[in-house]
């Protein structure tokens, strides 16, 4: 009688383990990460896994992810800190998860959420729009004398109130200090303001570059990798790496997961670091392990060497700035608040 | 190499070498003086041997790295420390705002906070601190300037954690102030040590000083300059390599190994217009009068406060309470206002009348601080108050629209630099701190007219600095020079000779003449049975007759110097001036004795190269 029910929890734990929900973001990024991540995880080990995209939003977490069995999900950081606050997130174990836990600086290992990969928000422009002087600064993104045409933007405090202050001058190592308060986001505010008519709103990463394509937008903010693989399939656009916003790409396991030792085990295989070289050589993220860096090679087909194409490479210029999750994630319902009542008030002076 | 004789600077017969022995006859004289001249060399008694050159050298060269690598280090602790402190109890808006959900949370620390900060200052002056003070770059400059020892470890300690404390918990004071202090603490130790290097103490102090400010700006060559300009008031090489090697070492560490960020990087592209070099003159005019204006508030307000009736331990809590409280409707009053200093060089940040509300109430909220007990200096408040006044006189000639301007950028910078210089009394370091903190050339030259004009005024209608009118206002004046405040500190009672022919009046005048006819002294001094002083009475006369010239224990051998003139006599009588009794007397050679000695130790330290 043990033996068959011990045998009946062993077939219910690998009956269950044989499949992971994961959810990410879809488009080119997703696309890599199955061919990277996923399909040699399922070789590894016979889980398989099946993909849900979302919006990285908090919101679509909270509906969906009990609903639809969510098992491990990819996030930006400051959404999994407030989740993780929520108790959204399982708590990890990061010493069962990673052998080597200073391998991951400057990126931080946080209590839901394991740090994969680098990526940046840069700014992008169609080539045909500028023939003569072409945008080199996040200024010039906020410049609709010198350099004509609609802005292509996400529809979301992050980011843009940051290109705000940086476009005012504000040095990267202080850009936080003062959007921290009341006077730094009224200046960033007035910013926008100057380019208020000129803005479409984008909310699906994969927008930006179809945007600038269209001829819909003259620039847009984006992420870089999705830039890079537009330029792949042939558009003609332009990234200005001046003033991009750093920010890491982590994992999380949904607190209701039903599997949440093939959840882990995946985490583990995730993020090692021949794992990470691998999607790196197919979209330009950067590894969040430094020892993953130097194995980063030829993009297979094309052979081109994606370090170059990498956020945190050098020949990018000084001017960057590390997102701060934390802050993000704390300040996040302010922001809101005042990034709507500033669309709003848009509408009343109409 | 020759072993020095103990007791007595090696003689070096090559020439090249300043330290050479005395001429005999002086030397017992100035041994003797040296003992008892205890306010201006506290010495030990006997003379530490001086190490031969290559050794004095290798000694410099050491101190100078171990003190530039504790003094940096120091001070990016202390910076650290504080930086950990604002972000912990909410005072840093990028922490504030974090909390900004909390409700209640945020204002509460906004006003307990520094009240909290004050009581637990007001604990560590009672029960930590021995000067039961915040020291400061005063007690510095006074420590060099006479060679005398800094006040003692256990106050420094206390001075600093007290400024940390005042920092951390958001007191309107300075960072910069501390860690000058800080640094010079260290550099004092080497003052135990004895190293047989004539100078060393003051140059070890230097050091210190050097190395936090070049730490403290990202500035070496700032760093330099200050401890010249302030600090040592002089320029030999003998300090100079020292302190050089101390601030690059400062520089080195909080630059390559920990990578600090440079403090203040503006965008600059130029002065557009000529005329714009009058208006930075005109600017550097009101930035000296609003420094004189601060400074005389923070010396005003010590004085109120040291008259109130509020409780010593109280007073930093009160000051922190009215700070808490201003603080909630005017947040960039708190702390070191870092965010403020950005703003100000950003158009349009700031409306004229909130640019003359927060100078206003960061200039009385500063002066309440400091003046009530909280640790910390002035350096970082008038850098403040400085820039905002600046960006206010950029507002007002741009709403006139008469003129077109560079823009507010280089007008905040030359009000930061125009109101700093008066206020630290250190001009050349100004103009280079602008240089190394912006790494613009156009903008330091703007600051340059600004700075000189302001420090022109300000020391004509107020004083070198806020430090030195501190310091005279303690007894030291050091504004008519170094040599000058030298001799007015060491009192007369140091060239005292007692051998004098000393009669009372009841003893019998024969008696009198006879002891002086056999003694080379052609006057006796007469006291009263109670050794009251009544008169000399010269070779021949009958009666004791009142001395031509006469000193008390309190004249100096600066005053002694200037009532010498015309004086004709053996010695002058000292008297004790609330006792009247006879001291003893000094003659006019050992006056002039001392005075050529006080000359030769500074001409020595000015010209010294090792």
């Amino acid at each position: 009688m043990r033996f068959f029910s011990a045998l009946f929890v062993l077939l219910a734990v690998t009956a269950r383990a044989e499949e992971l929900t994961v959810v990410t973001w879809g488009g080119a990024y997703e696309a890599a990460q199955a061919k990277a991540v996923f399909a040699p995880f399922t070789k590894a080990t016979g889980i398989k896994i099946t993909t849900a995209r979302y919006d990285g939003s908090l919101t679509a977490l909270t509906a969906r992810a009990d609903a639809e069995g969510w098992d491990v999900i990819d996030m930006l950081e400051p959404t999994a800190i407030t989740a993780c606050d929520a108790g959204l997130l399982a708590r990890l174990d990061h010493a069962a998860l990673t052998k080597a836990p200073s391998d991951f600086a400057p990126a931080k290992l946080r209590p839901c959420s394991l740090p994969q990969n680098v990526f940046a928000t840069v700014m992008a422009y169609a080539p045909n729009a500028f023939p003569g002087v072409k945008p080199t600064t996040i200024a010039d993104f906020f410049d609709t004398a010198r350099f004509p045409g609609k802005r292509a933007i996400r529809k979301s405090p992050d980011d843009i109130l940051e290109w705000a202050l940086l476009a005012e001058g504000v040095p990267p190592s202080q850009v936080y200090d003062l959007l921290s308060t009341d006077r730094g986001l009224r200046l960033a505010f007035r910013k926008l303001d100057q380019i208020r008519d000129h803005i479409v709103w984008w909310e699906d990463a994969a927008d930006p570059p179809r945007l600038l394509a269209k001829g819909r937008a003259s620039m847009a903010s984006g992420y870089n990798g999705r830039f890079f693989a537009a330029q792949q399939a042939g558009d003609p656009l332009s990234v200005v790496w001046h003033g991009r916003i750093i920010g890491h790409e982590v994992w999380g396991i949904a607190k209701g997961t039903d599997a949440p030792d093939a959840a882990r085990r995946f985490l583990r295989f995730a993020t090692r670091p021949d794992t990470m070289a691998r999607l790196s050589e197919r979209i330009p993220y950067g590894p969040a392990r430094q020892s993953a860096l130097p194995r980063i090679g030829l993009q297979p087909g094309t052979g081109i060497p994606m370090r170059d194409h990498l956020p945190n490479a050098p020949q990018h210029g000084p001017t960057y700035l590390v997102r701060d999750s934390l802050w993000h994630s704390h300040t996040a319902d302010l922001r809101k608040r005042r990034f709507d009542a500033w669309l709003a008030r848009g509408e009343d002076d109409g | 190499m020759r072993r020095p004789r103990r007791g007595w600077p090696a003689l070096d017969a090559s020439g090249g070498d300043i330290y050479e022995k005395k001429k005999t006859g002086g030397i017992e004289r100035t041994r003797q003086l040296r003992k008892t001249a205890h306010m201006v060399v506290e010495k030990s008694p006997e003379e530490p041997a001086v190490a031969p050159p290559a050794q004095r050298a290798l000694i410099l060269m050491l101190c100078a790295l171990v003190i530039g690598a504790a003094a940096s280090l120091a001070a990016i602790g202390l910076t650290d420390a504080v930086s950990w402190l604002n972000d912990g109890l909410l005072i840093a808006p990028r922490a504030r705002v974090q909390y900004e959900a909390a409700g209640w949370l945020v204002p509460l620390a906004t006003v307990a906070v520094p009240a909290l900060g004050g009581l637990i200052v007001g604990l560590i002056w009672r029960y930590v601190s021995s000067a039961r003070r915040p020291l400061g770059p005063p007690d510095v400059i006074e420590a060099v300037q006479f060679e005398r020892a800094l006040p003692d470890l256990r106050s420094g300690v206390a001075s600093t954690l007290a400024a940390m404390v005042s920092l951390g918990f958001g007191a309107s004071v300075g960072q910069y102030g501390p860690m000058v202090y800080l640094g010079a603490m260290l550099g004092g130790l080497v003052r135990r040590l004895r190293l047989g290097v004539p100078n060393l103490p003051a140059i070890a102090v230097a050091c210190g000083v050097a190395a936090a400010i070049a730490t403290a700006f990202n500035a070496p060559v700032a760093g330099l300059v200050f401890a010249h300009e302030v600090v040592l008031r002089h320029y030999s090489t003998q300090a100079f390599a020292p302190t050089t090697v101390s601030a690059v070492t400062g520089y080195v560490l909080a630059n390559v190994v920990f990578e600090r960020p440079a403090l203040f990087l503006v965008q600059f592209d130029g002065v557009a217009h000529g005329y714009e070099f009058v208006l930075f003159g005109l600017l550097g005019l009101l930035c000296a009068g609003l420094a004189m204006g601060f400074m005389r508030l923070i010396l005003r307000i010590a004085t109120l406060a040291a008259q109130s009736r509020l409780p010593v331990l109280l007073r930093p809590m009160a000051a922190g309470l009215a700070l808490g409280v201003t603080a909630l409707w005017l947040p960039d009053v708190l702390g070191i206002g870092k965010e403020a200093l950005r703003f100000a060089t950003i158009e349009g940040a700031f409306g004229a009348g909130e640019l003359a509300v927060l100078v206003t109430a960061k200039i009385a909220l500063t002066a309440l601080c400091i003046g009530f007990g909280f640790a910390g200096g002035v350096f970082s408040p008038a850098l403040l108050i400085g820039i905002l006044f600046g960006a206010l006189f950029w507002t007002a000639i741009d709403s006139t629209g008469l003129a077109p301007t560079s823009g507010v950028a280089v007008y905040a910078i030359c009000g930061m630099m125009a109101l700093t210089s008066p206020v630290i009394g250190a001009p050349l370091t100004t103009i280079l701190i602008v240089f190394e903190l912006t790494r613009n050339y156009d903008l330091t030259i703007a600051a340059m007219v600004a700075v000189v004009f302001s420090n022109l005024i300000a020391h004509r209608f107020f004083g070198r600095s806020l430090f030195d009118v501190q310091l005279a206002r303690r007894g030291t004046d050091l504004s008519a020079g170094r040599d000058r405040a030298r001799l007015q500190a060491m009192p007369i009672t140091t060239c005292l000779t007692h051998d004098m022919i000393r009669a009372t009046h009841e003893e019998p005048l024969k008696d009198i003449q006879n002891r002086l006819a056999a003694s080379p002294w052609s006057e006796a001094y007469v006291t009263d049975a109670e050794g009251r002083f009544v008169g000399v009475l010269p070779q021949g006369a009958e009666t004791p007759e009142p001395p031509s010239l006469q000193f008390h224990d309190t004249t100096t051998v600066l005053e002694a110097m200037q009532s010498l003139r015309g004086f004709i006599g053996d010695a002058i009588p000292v008297v004790d001036r609330d006792t009247g009794k006879l001291i003893g007397v000094v003659s006019e050679a050992s006056v002039i004795e001392a005075y050529l000695d006080i000359s030769q130790t500074l001409r020595r330290e000015e010209n010294a190269v090792l």
